[in-house]
C-alpha cells in the first residue's frame, strides 16, 4: 500500500540489484576463497553422491559424475532460493515496520542472488562435460535458456508464496527444510525416471521439479529436448506464480502488523 | 500497485486527509502455537474458535492537514499516536476509514532502519536512499551533502559496526532529511543523539517547513511542539480529542496527563505519604510527566507538603529513570512496538 507516484520502476530495479549485491558480498566477506565456495558446496555434495551411489552401490549410469552434476547444480539453485525465502520477511521485520518499499523485492532478491550463484557454477559443469568428452549441442541455444527461464519463474512463484505464508505460520520454515530434503530424493536427480517402478512413477510426475531435473540432464548430457511433460511443468509454474502473487497481495499489508 | 486505502486526489491544498480512520490490533498473534493446536485438534480448534481479544489503537480519526502545515500530535503513552502515524505513512493498513496523501511522502520513524553493520556507511546510505524511493543518481548527487551534514567524512567507507550509536543516527537522519519530501512524518526520532545534533535536526526541519514541506510530528518533547507547530492535536485512548493551537493543546495535555497517564495515575492512587519514591520516579520519568507534576504540585498543597518533607529529610531528589521492574516502562507505547519503546526510553536519561 503505497501512495501512487512515489516510486519509479528504475528505483525498484536499483534497489533489487543493490540488495542482491550486498547479500552476496556479505555471504563471502572475509573468507579467503570467497566466490569459490558457491561452487564447492554443490560440487562436494555431488562427489559424495557419486562415491555412495556410483562407486559403492554401482548405480550403473553412463558418465555418472556428469549425470549427477547436471542435476545437482540446478537443484542447489532451486533449493537455496526456496530455503532462504522462507525467512526473508520474518528476518527483515524491522525494515517492514519502518520503511515503505515494494515488499516483493525481498523474495526477488533471494531468487536473484541464488541465480547469480548458479550462473557462477556453470564453469564447473563445463569441466565435467569436457571430462566426459561431450561436444556442445545446437539444441542448447534453445533448451538451456528455456529451462533456465522456467526454473527461474517457478522459483519466484514458490519463494513468493512461501515467504508470505511463513509470516503467519512460522513452522513453514522447518517444514520447508524437511520437504526440500525429501523432494531431493523423490526427484530424478540421482537416478533417471526410467528407474522408478511403473507404479510409483506418478510420484515423480506430480513433483513440479522432476520435469526440470529430467530436462536439465537430458539437455546437458545428450542434447535432448524436454518431453511433453514440460507442459505440466509450465502449468505448475503458472500455478505457483499466480498463487504466490495472489497470496502476497492479500497478506502484504499485514506483514508490518505481524512480524 | 495502489491499494484501496490510497487514491490519487485531485490537485488540492490538502496534503493529508484522514476520514474515520480506525486501527484494530488482535492481541493474540497468529503463531506456531496456534498452528500446532489446529493441526493436532482440528475439530476442537474449529468449534472453540475464540474471538480474539482486540485493541482499538486508533478510533475514528478524521483530519485534514493543509499543505505546508507543521502538525504535532501529543498524547500519553498508549494513546495511539504512533500507530496513527504508521497508518498515515502507509506502513499499516487502517482497519476502517481512508487515508489520502498527496505528494511525495517520507517518514522519519526510526533512523537507520535497514543499515547493515558489515557494510560501509556509504553503501548503507545508498541502499537506505533506494529503500525510501530515491534513484541511485539522486542519492549519489546528494551523498556529499549527506556525509557533511552527518559529519562522517573520514568514516564513511568504514563498515558501520565500527560506528557509535550517535554516528548511526546522524547518518540515518541526514539521508531521510535530504530526500526532499513533500510530506514528512516524524516520530520521536529526535529524542536520540546528542543535544547539538538535535538542534541541527530541528533547524533542518524548520528549514523544510519554510520551503513548504508538510510535517506531521509525534512527540513527547512539548517544548519542540510549541516551538515549531502551527497546529497540534491531543490523542487519548485512540481518539483525537482536541485539535487546535499548540500552546493550548500542550497545556490541556499536561492537565489531562494526571488522569490519562497510567504511571502518574498509579502514583496518585497509591498512598503518596507511604511511598514518596513512586511519586518521584513517576514525576521524573519523562520531561512531560515532570512538567505535569510541577503544575500539580503548585495546585495541590498536599503533594507539595509530602515532597517538601521528603526533600528536607533526604535532600533534593536525584533525577533518575524509574527502576526497571517496579514500574511499567513509562515510554512503552502499548502498541506492541518494542523498538519505539526502547528508542524513546533513552529520552528521559538525558
Amino acid at each position: 500500500m503505497r501512495p501512487p507516484g512515489s516510486r519509479s520502476l528504475r528505483n525498484s530495479w536499483q534497489l533489487l540489484a543493490a540488495l542482491t549485491g550486498r547479500d552476496l558480498r556479505l555471504r563471502y566477506q572475509g573468507s579467503v576463497f570467497g566466490w569459490a565456495w558457491s561452487m564447492v558446496r554443490p560440487l562436494s555434495y555431488g562427489l559424495v553422491l557419486y562415491f555412495a551411489f556410483g562407486v559403492i552401490l554401482k548405480a550403473g549410469f553412463k558418465d555418472y559424475p556428469l549425470f549427477l552434476m547436471s542435476g545437482v547444480f540446478p537443484w542447489f539453485w532451486f533449493q537455496g532460493a526456496v530455503q532462504q525465502s522462507a525467512t526473508v520477511f520474518v528476518g527483515n521485520g524491522g525494515l517492514l515496520k519502518k520503511v515503505r518499499f515494494p515488499r516483493i523485492i525481498l523474495p526477488l532478491s533471494i531468487v536473484m542472488g541464488n541465480t547469480l550463484q548458479f550462473l557462477l557454477t556453470v564453469p564447473v559443469l563445463v569441466i565435467f562435460l569436457v571430462a566426459a568428452h561431450r561436444a556442445p549441442h545446437w539444441s542448447w541455444l534453445i533448451t538451456l535458456p528455456m529451462l533456465f527461464s522456467i526454473q527461474m519463474l517457478l522459483t519466484i512463484g514458490v519463494c513468493t508464496l512461501l515467504a508470505s505464508l511463513t509470516v503467519f505460520f512460522r513452522d513453514l520454515e522447518h517444514i520447508t527444510e524437511v520437504v526440500l530434503n525429501l523432494l531431493f530424493y523423490a526427484t530424478p536427480i540421482l537416478y533417471d525416471i526410467s528407474r522408478i517402478p511403473e507404479k510409483y512413477r506418478w510420484v515423480a510426475w506430480v513433483n513440479p521439479y522432476s520435469v526440470l531435473a529430467e530436462g536439465w540432464r537430458g539437455a546437458i548430457m545428450s542434447g535432448h529436448w524436454p518431453g511433453l511433460q514440460i507442459v505440466a511443468c509450465l502449468g505448475w509454474t503458472a500455478a505457483f506464480l499466480v498463487a504466490g502473487f495472489v497470496v502476497f497481495r492479500r497478506l502484504e499489508d499485514s506483514f508490518a502488523d505481524v512480524v | 500497485m495502489e491499494s484501496a486505502a490510497f487514491k490519487v486526489p485531485a490537485a488540492t491544498d490538502i496534503a493529508l486527509s484522514l476520514s474515520h480512520v480506525s486501527k484494530r490490533y488482535s492481541m493474540v498473534t497468529a503463531g506456531s502455537g496456534e498452528l500446532k493446536a489446529t493441526l493436532l485438534h482440528p475439530m476442537r480448534a474449529l468449534r472453540h474458535r475464540q474471538p480474539h481479544a482486540t485493541l482499538w489503537a486508533v478510533r475514528d480519526v478524521s483530519l485534514e492537514i493543509p499543505r505546508g502545515e507543521f502538525f504535532s500530535i501529543v498524547g500519553a503513552n498508549g494513546s495511539g499516536k504512533s500507530t496513527l502515524l504508521r497508518v498515515m505513512a502507509g506502513l499499516s493498513r487502517p482497519t476502517g476509514g481512508r487515508v489520502v496523501a498527496s505528494g511525495r511522502l517520507s517518514t522519519l520513524l526510526e533512523l537507520g532502519s535497514g543499515f547493515h553493520p558489515n557494510v560501509s556507511g556509504r553503501e548503507n546510505a545508498i541502499i537506505n536512499g533506494l529503500l525510501i524511493g530515491m534513484t541511485r543518481r539522486e542519492i549519489e548527487s546528494l551523498l556529499p551533502r549527506i556525509i557533511a551534514f552527518a559529519g562522517l567524512q573520514e568514516f564513511i567507507d568504514q563498515p558501520m559496526r565500527t560506528y557509535s550509536s550517535g554516528m548511526y543516527v546522524r547518518l540515518g537522519f541526514a539521508i531521510a532529511a535530504f530526500m526532499e519530501p513533500e510530506i514528512l512524518l516524524v516520530d520521536e526520532v529526535l529524542a536520540v543523539g546528542d543535544g547539538r545534533f538535535q538542534e541541527k535536526c530541528y533547524d533542518h526541519i524548520a528549514s523544510l517547513r519554510e520551503r513548504g514541506v508538510t510535517i506531521v510530528m509525534v512527540s513527547h518533547d512539548l517544548g519542540a511542539v510549541e516551538r515549531f507547530s502551527t497546529r497540534a492535536a491531543l490523542m487519548e485512548r485512540g481518539r483525537m480529542v482536541r485539535i487546535g493551537d499548540p500552546h493550548e493543546i500542550v497545556q490541556h495535555h499536561l492537565e489531562r496527563l494526571i488522569t490519562t497517564s497510567p504511571e502518574i495515575r498509579r502514583a496518585l492512587d497509591e498512598a503518596i505519604e507511604e511511598h514518596p519514591e513512586i511519586l518521584e520516579a513517576a514525576a521524573f520519568s519523562s520531561p512531560e510527566a515532570q512538567a505535569a507534576f510541577e503544575r500539580e504540585l503548585e495546585a495541590n498543597p498536599a503533594f507539595h507538603a509530602a515532597l517538601a518533607e521528603k526533600v528536607a529529610r533526604e535532600g533534593v531528589p536525584a533525577r533518575r529513570a524509574p527502576r526497571v521492574g517496579t514500574y511499567p516502562d513509562p515510554d512503552s507505547d502499548g502498541d506492541g512496538d518494542p523498538d519505539r519503546a526502547t528508542g524513546a526510553g533513552e529520552q528521559h536519561q538525558r
